[in-house]
């Protein structure tokens, strides 16, 4: 029963990070993305080649359905599904896993989280603003873009994991 | 078994990862005309790169064919250049030869050193005129820098000869123009130095005077230098020796001159 809730929810929240891209544009200096939080939110048990599969499908779906140039989010995104297992390790230690305990919240408190979360979604944004910007853009642009959509969406992302609970 | 395992895991998560980034390079690339331009250009860059790299390492295997052709005309140039530097050093003895001003009753034959040994007590020297050019036994072997020995026996063309780093080897010698002669021989302490034997205990010989051959000798010429004194010294009580740096290099030595006395034989004759 909880692991249907758990399934559903990410569906909606895949929904979710489509209709963001659809309909809630901020500004083209700000980009809000879960993505970053539905990765970290998989099983501990995952992965990483399961994880880049997911996240290509992940960055595919969102890129097909919004008016997003494809290919964009999932190259962005399979770094991040690359990196999420090491980052789990370094951020909540090897014995989370050995204990075969769950990414929750409220057990390994916020700022361990919003750590994680912060190095997923850098490098996330970092590869999607460089990619996206294809050359085109100055330095300091690029970095004003990536500095607030890290500050932006890590909140967000916070939020997911909370709701997010496999 | 097991780091082999994670290995392979670890390659397959490389493959897949590449595979997938690639993937969504290629749907980047023909979803968007500016992207497609970007991807276009960073990947001309790559295989700039790749293609100068490649270029490179071809040109530097390439290289080795080159490398032997030059190194074959290295050698002919070295070959050429040593032919005229040992003609030049042969023109400049033959001067030398001329302007030393040697004693007109010797015959001056000059050598080229073929052949000699440095590091024995009986140390020789082969040079490379024999017989055929006029060299005979018991002439001496000088420089205009000083005495390098004596000839001891003659071949068709090449004849052998006792250095002056010999033991058996002995020169008479005069210390200053008009000073004393004695035996100048080799003591073995190195090849740089000799002996003055027989010094009579009442004389003083001082530091810095010159050694040349005295003359009083069929063999040698007179007055060629031979070295410099460094200083005398008592030996067992009874004898003096004064020590003498010599001026020949014998470690350098390549370009001699023979000195044959053509009335050896006579002033031998009448000596017995």
């Amino acid at each position: 029963m909880k692991n249907y809730r758990y399934i559903l929810l990410y569906l909606l929240m895949v929904i979710v990070q489509i209709l963001l891209g659809n309909f809630f544009p901020l500004s083209r200096w700000v980009l809000i993305s879960l993505l970053p939080a539905l990765l970290l939110a998989l099983p501990l048990d995952t992965r990483a080649i399961l994880s880049m599969l997911l996240a290509f499908a992940l960055g595919f779906a969102v890129d097909f359905f919004s008016n997003g140039m494809l290919g964009l989010t999932s190259l962005a995104l399979v770094p991040a599904g690359l990196v999420r297992g090491p980052v789990i390790r370094m951020v909540f230690g090897d014995e989370l896993s050995s204990r075969g305990d769950k990414l929750s919240l409220q057990r390994l408190g916020a700022p361990k989280m919003t750590l994680a979360l912060i190095l997923l979604c850098s490098l996330f944004f970092l590869v999607y603003i460089w990619a996206d910007s294809a050359g085109t853009v100055v330095f300091w642009q690029g970095a004003l873009r990536f500095a607030l959509s890290v500050l932006v969406s890590v909140p967000v992302c916070v939020f997911v994991m909370r709701l997010l609970r496999p | 078994m097991a780091r082999a395992g994670k290995f392979y895991l670890g390659l397959t998560t490389a493959v897949i990862f590449i595979l997938l980034e690639i993937a969504a390079i290629s749907l980047l690339d023909r979803s968007s005309t500016l992207q497609n331009i970007w991807i276009n250009r960073i990947s001309h860059n790559v295989m700039a790169f790749n293609w100068g790299s490649m270029t490179k390492v071809r040109n530097y295997f390439g290289l080795k064919e080159q490398n032997e052709i030059l190194a074959g005309k290295n050698f002919e140039l070295f070959k050429e250049l040593q032919h005229y530097k040992e003609l030049e050093k042969a023109v400049q003895a033959m001067a030398k030869l001329d302007s030393a001003k040697l004693p007109s009753r010797f015959n001056y034959i000059p050598a080229e050193v073929t052949a000699m040994g440095t590091n024995s007590r009986h140390n020789y020297i082969i040079l490379d005129k024999g017989s055929e050019h006029g060299v005979k036994p018991q002439s001496a072997i000088i420089t205009p820098n000083g005495v390098v020995g004596m000839i001891y026996a003659v071949d068709k063309r090449y004849s052998y000869g006792l250095s002056l780093l010999n033991d058996k080897v002995s020169v008479s010698a005069r210390i200053g123009r008009e000073g004393l002669v004695a035996p100048l021989s080799w003591d073995g302490r190195g090849s740089d130095h000799a002996i003055l034997k027989d010094i009579p205990l009442h004389l003083t010989v001082g530091q810095g005077d010159t050694v040349r051959t005295s003359g009083i000798s069929a063999v040698y010429p007179p007055d060629i230098p031979i070295g410099v004194t460094t200083g005398s010294r008592l030996i067992d009580g009874a004898v003096n020796v004064v020590d003498v740096k010599l001026f020949v290099d014998f470690a350098s030595l390549r370009y001699v001159i023979i000195a044959e006395n053509p009335d050896r034989q006579i002033i031998e004759q009448m000596e017995e």
